[in-house]
């Protein structure tokens, strides 16, 4: 007997009706991204976190002084998780299942953030490729910046859909819409 | 007519008429009026009753210390009370009422009270309610909050949509007056992130009330010019009905910014107030400085006001307070004020000036009565005169409104809120902010500083010190000339003898120089008793007009400087901050983040019933059709759990992968069993202390290969062993190679439980599970018929053959529905942690209703874990401490009542069959209970003195709360299968 197994996304729940064209300022939710965390054991830590800035296909995170997150939108958990395992003195644990990807962007998008997130986000603090683990809506997440106005947002996945609420309250007042990445 | 709109001038858009009603009345104002001034324009002197005595009362400032003008703008669920009406922006349609009044302003019942003040002075309520006491609460106290007091709150749910934010910048500057404007202008010239907040609806501060000229402008156009180029810079935010309200740790002031308080049909897109924490690497305080009343008999008619309300009203709102109008005063403001109601062609008709000589040019045509002083005043519901008095002779002076000045007071407040107290200045002959550190600097009148000119010259040069720390000094700003300046200096006077009438303090608390007096005498000599035994300085503004005049009065009935009375404390909120905004959005159902386990959809499609269990929302039972009560479901879900098989969520329990060559080691110490020789493949049951010997948490570790093991706490301390872990690994053991990070998202749980679990599980799961493949305590990858990787763990909490399938969280539902059909044939049901609790009780195992922060591991029958021939372990040291040890300790054990339909409840106390309820005779408690279907009657575990000495005692259950008493059994704690027979099927 085999079965077949559906994967379901945990904000499907919340994003329901028509797809509509995305606004200037737009959430995106990354279907199926890859989220590893990567730990670097004693002594091991510059030595892991230049591997892991090196690593093709895969954005590093901050999240503490020995622990990462290795993002990739574009190659799958397995490739992911071959690549991390040569790491010398890392061990990496898959979490792709546990963090939903948000992508929020737009020119409001500070003002939105800034409803959410007790750290600065303006460009000469916060600079394109700086993360930094916080608590954004009560959640622990990690806020990344990926361009002048975009940011990721990795969410613990128990939490997603409070966060997801949270952040399209929040953005009402900049018409901010939402919708599935594939 | 007394008070009236002038045909011209004033920063008010008269092309824009607005319509609003007050007590029903409709009236006419223009776009730019505050609700004051526009009850001004319309003759609308009588807009209050006191708060005590029932006193009619007129608007007195123009600005947000009022303390008279308090009304209730709008209706239904969004009437607010006690808005001030200085402040409120008027839009079309806004309705405002009077408060504190029976059955009209005009006719206030209330205003007995008046006639009875010769015997309400303060401590009145303490000393003629003593007793007897219980009379307080129900009689004395309903009715003297009746008989005083402010406007009501709505009791209907808020419309409104409220939220939080937070901002960053280099400067903020609080203020927008001449001070802050030109320090915002100096610091967004040069280039760095300003915030500059006012309370405002338009930036400018006194400069919009002023008729000099700044810079060969008019002040109001100077103002409007800098804000347009303030506005112009990306680096500046400019935030307008902002209120700086507190200061707080590392330079994080909160503010509030009514976004549409002023708008008729608020958009449901906005929030009507959004609450700011503003995160500043300097501060400038520029919020000015706020005129003294003077305080003399009859000092609270309505009519007087301030000279500085006076000025505004005409200049700023083109409003005259009243055609002829009296001036009082101990300095040039009053002159000021005089001048500028004669330039627009409002008759004054005296200056009482209570200096003896003075170098104020006064205007031509007014008569001047220097060394005088007003004694009393005239009229009812306005005042109609005053009397005048100079060396013994009385005068009676006629006028429709009286501008009084009794010198300046910086507005310190903000300063002064985290522990610094102002410093007098005999110079001044003011309170001046402290020094609290170069970081946060005050400017301008807040200064100290009086004219104009030297407020435009400190705000720059503020700015310039704040750049300099900041790193960023450029050339300074040059000053604008000020002209028609007038000198802003006065004389103190605090109290003006000879009164006639009540000279009040606080308006509007109604406290009077007598009260003062009193307290005085009474023994409420320190300025905070005098504050608490008179009410001076209480209720919505905080005394922000009289608490100076209050400390100079006590300082000179006690001939000392005001200097050695001080002030009372200061403390957020500088204005009042509605809840609302305070909530944000954290409100009903959003109080809190929502949790919701993998399995989440598929316990709802199998129609769960909900439990909150901290943050998740856990699966508590899941009714069938037919069943009435939870209890049923319950027990049906428990019984086809031992006969068939049950299939639970156990997603919530916390995960956590620990890698590391020192791994076992580490698991080793931190649990008081053995884990350094656990195999790989296999779980075993922890128990972890916290230090002192207390139990702290239990669950399960995994080793699934050499450095890697996965560990489960449960639901309730997942993040407390986390950062347990975390603590002792970077500081009592940094020598171990240990990593962990949470996994409890990353895993769909579920635990499927029952004689029929294998075959079922064996119908899901490739690998081979039988007995001899994967025993009791297995734990490995396995995976499933198509494919997926998953987890398997043979664990029980039930007691019965079970297994715990983990999954990644997106393939939760999808496996949990394949084992609901796997198990459709063997009668497989749902459970949820209703049944999952009755399930442990009947097997005895702990949770945290036993794990209570008080138990030991030998109080709960797990005294073999405790593996004293290790090294050391956590809590190792101090379980051995005799008070932990002592025999007479409560010791878990079950019960049973002897007449089998008899309930036990959870937390009921025991007693000696027999013993009377007290403290002394107290046994111990029960800690669980439920109705076990197994068994056809209730069980309990509960917490016993020496209890496993006492087995077949009987014993009483008390419980006092809920009024039962039942006779018990005292047995082991295990009812169910003690051999542990079916968890090795």
């Amino acid at each position: 007997m085999s079965i077949n197994l559906l994967h379901r996304h945990v904000l499907e729940d919340h994003i329901s009706g028509f797809e509509t064209d995305p606004n200037p300022n737009h959430l995106s939710i990354i279907r199926r991204a890859v989220i590893f965390t990567v730990l670097a054991h004693a002594g091991q830590e510059a030595a892991v976190a230049e591997a892991l800035w090196n690593a093709p296909d895969v954005a590093p995170r901050f999240c503490s002084p020995s622990e990462w997150l290795a993002v990739s939108r574009t190659v799958g958990a397995e490739t992911v998780a071959g690549m991390l395992s040569e790491i010398a003195g890392a061990s990496v644990v898959d979490q792709s299942d546990g963090r939903v990807l948000m992508e929020i962007s737009g020119p409001s998008v500070r003002k939105i953030l800034a409803k959410c997130v007790a750290i600065d986000l303006h460009p000469e603090v916060f600079e394109e490729g700086h993360s930094a683990a916080i608590l954004c809506c009560h959640a622990e997440v990690n806020v990344a910046r990926t361009g002048a106005d975009t940011f990721e947002i990795i969410v613990p996945r128990s939490l997603a859909g409070s966060v997801f609420e949270e952040l399209m309250e929040m953005g009402r007042e900049h018409a901010l819409t939402r919708g599935f990445v594939d | 007519m007394t008070s009236y709109r002038l045909g011209s001038g004033g920063a008010i858009n008269r092309g824009q008429s607005l319509s609003f009603t007050f007590d029903g009345q409709t009236y006419k104002g223009f776009e730019g009026d505050t609700l004051a001034s526009a009850l001004l324009a319309n003759d609308q002197m009588l807009i209050a009753r006191s708060f005590k005595y029932h006193r009619p009362r007129g608007v007195v400032t123009a600005g947000s210390a009022e303390p008279n003008a308090l009304m209730t703008i709008g209706s239904g669920a969004r009437a607010e009370p006690n808005a001030r009406a200085t402040v409120v922006e008027l839009y079309n349609g806004l309705a405002a009422a009077s408060q504190n009044r029976w059955p009209s302003l005009k006719h206030d019942f209330g205003a007995v009270n008046d006639l009875f003040s010769p015997f309400l002075g303060a401590g009145f309520y303490y000393k003629t309610f003593m007793w007897p006491g219980v009379l307080w609460e129900k009689l004395y106290e309903p009715l003297i909050r009746r008989a005083a007091g402010l406007g009501k709150a709505t009791m209907q749910a808020d419309p409104d949509r409220y939220e939080k934010s937070w901002a960053h910048c280099d400067l903020l500057v609080i203020g927008a007056g001449p001070t802050g404007l030109m320090a915002a202008l100096a610091a967004g010239r040069a280039g760095v992130r300003v915030v500059l907040a006012d309370e405002g609806f338009r930036l400018g501060g006194s400069l919009l009330s002023e008729s000099a000229a700044v810079d060969g402008r008019p002040a109001a156009e100077f103002a409007a010019d800098i804000v347009a180029e303030l506005a112009s810079l990306p680096n500046v935010t400019l935030m307008p009905r902002t209120t700086v309200f507190g200061w707080y740790d590392d330079m994080v002031f909160g503010a509030v910014e009514r976004v549409q308080k002023h708008v008729a049909s608020p958009s449901p897109d906005l929030p009507m107030e959004r609450l700011w924490r503003v995160v500043a690497k300097q501060a400038i305080l520029a919020t000015g400085a706020e005129e003294r009343p003077l305080v003399f008999g009859g000092n609270d008619k309505p009519g007087v006001v301030t000279a500085g309300a006076a000025r505004t009203y005409l200049n700023r709102y083109g409003v005259a307070v009243g055609g002829k109008v009296a001036v009082f005063t101990n300095g040039g403001s009053g002159y000021r004020t005089a001048a500028d109601l004669l330039a627009q062609g409002v008759d004054v008709t005296a200056i009482i000036d209570a200096r003896p000589q003075s170098a104020d040019p006064v205007p031509e045509s007014v008569r001047v009565i220097r060394n005088g002083s007003v004694i009393a005043t005239k009229g009812r519901h306005r005042i109609e005169g005053l009397i005048a008095e100079r060396s013994g002779f009385e005068e009676v002076i006629g006028c429709d409104a009286l501008a009084m000045s009794g010198g300046w007071s910086p507005i310190v407040h903000l300063m002064c809120q985290r522990g610094a107290k102002p410093v007098w200045s005999d110079e001044k002959q003011a309170f001046l902010p402290p020094d609290v550190g170069g970081a946060f600097l005050a400017a301008g009148s807040a200064a100290g500083h009086a004219s104009i000119g030297d407020c435009l010259k400190d705000g720059s040069a503020k700015a310039h010190a704040a750049l300099e720390a900041l790193g960023r000094l450029v050339g300074a700003l040059e000053t604008p000339e000020v002209e028609g300046e007038y000198d802003p200096s006065f004389v103190p006077l605090w109290y003006v003898p000879g009164a006639r009438d009540k000279a009040f303090v606080d308006f509007q608390n109604d406290v009077h120089v007598g009260d003062l007096g009193l307290a005085q005498r009474e023994g409420f000599r320190h300025i905070e008793h005098t504050k608490r035994y008179t009410t001076a300085g209480m209720a919505t503004d905080q005394g922000k007009l009289g608490n100076v005049n209050a400390a100079g009065i006590v300082a000179g009935m006690r001939g000392v400087s005001p200097a050695e009375i001080g002030t009372t404390t200061f403390r957020p909120f500088y204005t009042p901050v509605s809840f609302g905004a305070l909530a944000g959005t954290a409100r009903a159902e959003h109080a809190a983040p929502v949790r919701t386990s993998p399995l989440h959809n598929w316990a709802r499609k199998n129609g769960a019933t909900f439990v909150d269990s901290g943050l998740w929302y856990r699966s508590a039972w899941f009714p069938r059709e037919g069943e009435k009560t939870w209890r049923e479901s319950v027990d049906r879900e428990v019984l086809n759990v031992r006969s068939n098989a049950g299939l639970c969520d156990v997603s919530t329990l916390g995960k956590i992968e620990i890698f590391g060559a020192g791994a076992a080691e580490f698991l080793d110490r931190i649990y008081s069993n053995g884990f350094l020789k656990l195999p790989v493949g296999r779980a075993r049951y922890g128990l972890m202390l916290r230090e002192d010997g207390i139990v702290f948490d239990d669950g399960t570790a995994s080793r699934l290969s050499e450095n890697h093991y996965v560990m489960t706490t449960t639901t309730a301390y997942a993040a407390d062993v986390l950062a347990h872990l975390e603590f002792s690994a970077q500081t009592f053991w940094p020598e171990l190679d240990v990593r962990f990070v949470s996994s409890t998202d990353q895993w769909a749980q579920m635990s499927l439980a029952g004689p029929k679990a294998r075959i079922i599980m064996s119908r899901v799961v490739q690998d081979d599970i039988s007995d001899a493949a994967f025993p009791f305590l297995a734990a490995r990858d396995v995976t499933l018929r198509g494919g997926l990787k998953a987890r398997l763990f043979r664990i029980s909490f039930s007691g019965e053959l079970a297994y715990e399938l983990a999954v990644p969280a997106g393939y939760g539902e999808a496996v949990a529905d394949a084992v609901m059909d796997a198990g459709h044939e063997e009668g497989i049901c749902a459970y949820g942690v209703e049944a999952l609790n009755v399930l442990r009780v009947e097997k005895g195992h702990v949770t945290h209703s036993e794990l209570d922060g008080r138990t030991t591991a030998d109080d709960v029958g797990l005294g073999r874990m405790m593996a004293m021939q290790k090294p050391d372990f956590i809590g190792k040291r101090l379980s051995t401490r005799f008070g932990l040890t002592a025999a007479d300790r409560l010791q878990l054990v079950g019960l049973k009542p002897v007449e089998a339909d008899k309930e036990i409840k959870a937390g009921a106390h025991l007693l000696k069959d027999g013993a009377k309820p007290s403290l002394a005779n107290d046994q111990g408690f029960v800690s669980s209970a439920c109705f076990s279907p197994t068994l056809g009657h209730f069980i309990a575990l509960a917490m016993l003195k020496s209890g496993r000495e006492r087995i077949g005692e009987r014993i009483m259950v008390w419980d006092g709360l809920r009024g039962s008493e039942v006779l018990s059994e005292v047995c082991p704690p295990v009812f169910v299968d003690p051999e542990n027979s079916k968890l090795h099927l």
